[in-house]
């Protein structure tokens, strides 16, 4: 069977949505893994339930693979777990209601479990993580210049990286070209050229929008809960 | 006008003075220095000294920055416990030996310097511990530079001096979202950006003893990588008189080193 996987991200507490992109996969054939690429909390909702399920799941259910996001770099850092400072970027962008919010969003007994969490998986040639190997809050999407695409997909040495800030659902193939480069010293000169190797950066969508990526055809499905096909890209098979 | 760039002065006080003998005698009086002025050599204060005087334009290094602000890079900045052990050696020594005013000039270093479209840093725009290598990604390099908003980058740190010239770039993608049905196509043309490594006075690493800098024309835009012999046998009685770990005054001697240069160059500390 061609193994293909179900990516999910910013859900901030919607257990209902959770339940829903589960029905969805049991209908969809040969997926094999569900990889949450964090944001898994929010201040919008309380936040218990759909940790307490990402935490045990349902014997019948996919066992999801979870990894931290923006949200829970902020919980983390503000309640002492992570690094020195505390929650600044959120207290910056959305005040200190917001930062009070998500601290009653989520009972303390969840933290143990959200600050053993990895930043990212690789898995194959694929780099799956929040933001990107620079930053957990980088937001990329089919606007960013494809060199910072480039210097993010050669910082984790992968040909493909999934990613979830920006919230965006894109399949942004590498395809050609290339940089010649010069370099003189003090033995001489040397000239290379650098080709752009094919390599792919994919935004998997926020919420009820998800994506499944077939392995084996290099395909990325973009959907909504309910099934309905947003659509698809093609990599390199 | 040419300007001449140093870097990674560490504290070698004889190669900082036979440096800037031979820019003084091309006539050149506008010097900038990419940090480091601190760190394995025994002279820091002189050297420290010796900047101030001559009041040349200084970005603050990894070095000066771990001085002022603690040990602060991990252990990934060393290969090996025993070259992180000398490297720990010196930092403490270095630390004791420098005067509060050396410690306060450190402290207000920048870390980075710009003038119009050139940008002065000491490892990268990113970080001064990041090593911008020759043989780095070229677009990698290239996103380097264009997203400090510069046309030239100096850059120091990695101990080897070269010029690198990025050019004729162009990258093709294709993107497939939920907007449109049939994939986009285009082609995205990169500017001609160059980097300049200006090696290191104090502290070659090039596979000789002499030590290295560069003169920029900033007219026709033209660098040259220039060598200067010094008495290198003068800071390595200083290394060893002082008690600092006498690899230090080996490599000096033999002008390369293979201990302490990260496996992963490209790595950077976030600590």
């Amino acid at each position: 069977m061609i193994e293909r996987w179900a990516l999910v991200s910013g859900l901030k507490g919607d257990l209902e949505t959770y339940e829903l992109i589960q029905r969805d996969l049991k209908k969809a054939s040969g997926v094999t893994a569900l990889f949450v690429l964090g944001d898994m909390v929010g201040p919008e909702r309380n936040c218990d339930a759909l940790l307490n399920r990402l935490q045990n799941p349902r014997r019948d259910e996919l066992q999801p693979q979870c990894i931290y996001g923006w949200w829970e770099e902020q919980l983390l850092t503000e309640q002492g777990l992570r690094g020195e400072q505390k929650a600044d970027a959120l207290r910056l962008n959305q005040g200190e209601e917001a930062v009070t919010a998500l601290l009653n969003a989520v009972d303390t007994y969840h933290l143990k479990w959200l600050s053993s969490l990895q930043f990212g998986f690789i898995e194959l040639d694929c780099g799956l993580i929040h933001g990107s190997s620079a930053d957990i809050g980088d937001n990329l999407t089919p606007e960013t210049s494809p060199l910072i695409l480039i210097d993010r997909l050669t910082r984790l040495d992968v040909n493909r990286l999934f990613t979830a800030h920006s919230t965006k659902q894109f399949h942004l193939e590498l395809t050609g070209g290339g940089l010649d480069s010069q370099v003189k010293d003090l033995n001489g000169e040397s000239q290379h050229q650098q080709r752009v190797s094919k390599q792919s950066i994919i935004g998997i969508g926020a919420g009820a929008n998800y994506t499944i990526y077939d392995v084996g055809s290099d395909e990325t499905h973009f959907l909504t809960v309910g099934g309905q096909y947003n659509t698809k890209g093609k990599g390199f098979a | 006008m040419k300007h001449a760039v140093i870097s990674c002065l560490h504290a070698n006080l004889a190669a900082v003075k036979a440096v800037l003998n031979d820019i003084d005698q091309k006539g050149i009086s506008d010097i900038t220095c990419l940090g480091d002025l601190v760190g394995y050599g025994p002279q820091p204060n002189e050297v420290v000294d010796l900047v101030r005087e001559r009041d040349i334009a200084s970005c603050q290094g990894c070095w000066d920055e771990d001085i002022i602000e603690g040990l602060n890079a991990c252990e990934c900045s060393y290969p090996s416990q025993l070259a992180e052990k000398r490297g720990h050696l010196a930092h403490e020594w270095t630390a004791e030996q420098l005067t509060d005013i050396n410690k306060d000039f450190l402290a207000s270093l920048p870390t980075s310097i710009r003038r119009d479209r050139i940008l002065f840093v000491h490892g990268s725009p990113n970080s001064q511990h990041e090593y911008l290598l020759p043989d780095m990604n070229a677009f990698a390099a290239l996103e380097r530079v264009e997203k400090a908003g510069a046309d030239t980058l100096f850059c120091g740190h990695t101990h080897q001096p070269y010029v690198r010239e990025l050019k004729n770039g162009s990258i093709r993608v294709r993107l497939q979202n939920t907007s449109n049905h049939n994939a986009e196509e285009k082609e995205i043309n990169l500017p001609m950006r160059k980097i300049v490594n200006a090696g290191s006075v104090g502290e070659p690493r090039h596979g000789s003893t002499n030590a290295t800098y560069v003169i920029h024309d900033d007219v026709t835009g033209e660098v040259e990588i220039k060598e200067v012999a010094y008495d290198i046998g003068l800071t390595c009685q200083a290394i060893i008189d002082a008690g600092l770990p006498r690899i230090f005054a080996w490599r000096l001697s033999h002008g390369f080193e293979f201990a302490e240069q990260a496996e992963d160059a490209s790595h950077v500390c976030e600590r």
